[in-house]
């Protein structure tokens, strides 16, 4: 069965390339254009793996990270950070709210694709 | 102290803070200027370098598939190269796609660039609010409450612009970032 993956970025371009990255790959990508809209899409399905950014209007990446987790349904979801932020300080933040990796913008989708397919197969 | 010495003190303080704080957030927008220029360039540079490769690879691959549809016999060759042209584009996209993320990371740094300076537009705004109003009769010990007043504001202001701005993006070059599993 397709492995689906919900990427949540504020940015449209990005959000084209990381879809194009994972289709290629095989998986099926909902986009959401920020945490707020991931929540919701999130809360009407359950994905094999959440794909989000950090910065973000209305709810950002660490927020909807703390959101999922208290979603039953999201306990043992893989959730990755895909962020152009680096520092240790706010990678400890995101292992502390509940994601499952760190990934700095910008991605290179052969390297994207081999880490999703170690986390989801 | 003398209310001549409060003036001193809050015309001061007014000048150097309105000196202070403008020289760092115009600092802080030429930085991100000028990081956003290196970023853009590199893409393009790359981008530039990854369409010439990509139209090398297709005229390569139409040369092999015109050699593969005249030739008559063939022993496996023509397939050999076309796998590897095949994965020599799919290389060239995969550089073309991580040089593109270049939209994402400068439109985060000009914004930040365009909330600062709307942050000190809103600082002058200040300083003429606190001019309004002020005649030539104007009593000293009004015009040290009016410095005083607008002095804390422009900290306030300074301050708050400074915390509101958080620097996501450090990154000078558009090589693809480090990957860390928990």
């Amino acid at each position: 069965m397709t492995k689906t993956i919900l990427a949540v970025d504020d940015s449209g371009s990005l959000r084209q390339m990381v879809v194009f990255s994972l289709k290629a790959a095989g998986y099926q990508v909902t986009e959401a254009v920020d945490g707020q809209d991931g929540l919701e899409k999130a809360k009407q399905r359950t994905f094999d793996l959440v794909l989000t950014d950090q910065n973000m209007p209305r709810m950002d990446g660490l927020a909807l990270i703390r959101a999922l987790r208290k979603l039953s349904n999201y306990q043992g979801v893989p959730i990755l950070m895909l962020t152009t932020e680096s520092s240790d300080d706010m990678k400890a933040k995101g292992r502390a709210a509940g994601a499952n990796g760190w990934l700095v913008k910008p991605f290179d989708p052969q390297r994207l694709t081999e880490v999703v397919k170690k986390v989801i197969g | 102290m003398t209310t001549k010495k409060l003036l001193s003190l809050q015309l001061k303080r007014l000048l150097s803070s309105v000196a202070e704080h403008g020289h760092q957030h115009l600092g802080q927008i030429e930085a991100d200027l000028i990081q956003t220029n290196f970023l853009l360039a590199e893409a393009i540079r790359k981008l530039n370098a990854g369409f010439m490769a990509m139209h090398t690879s297709i005229c390569l691959q139409q040369e092999i598939v015109t050699m593969l549809l005249t030739e008559t016999a063939d022993d496996g060759r023509y397939a050999a190269r076309l796998d590897a042209v095949s994965a020599e584009m799919g290389a060239h996209v995969n550089a073309a796609v991580t040089s593109l993320q270049f939209e994402d990371m400068t439109s985060q740094l000009i914004g930040r660039a365009l909330q600062r300076i709307a942050g000190l537009d809103k600082v002058l705004e200040t300083l003429g609010a606190g001019s309004s109003g002020m005649r030539a009769e104007t009593g000293i010990e009004d015009i040290v409450a009016r410095l005083s007043d607008v002095n804390r504001l422009l900290e306030q202001q300074s301050g708050k612009l400074e915390s509101d701005l958080w620097k996501a993006v450090c990154q000078t070059h558009m090589e693809s970032g480090d990957i860390e599993l928990f």
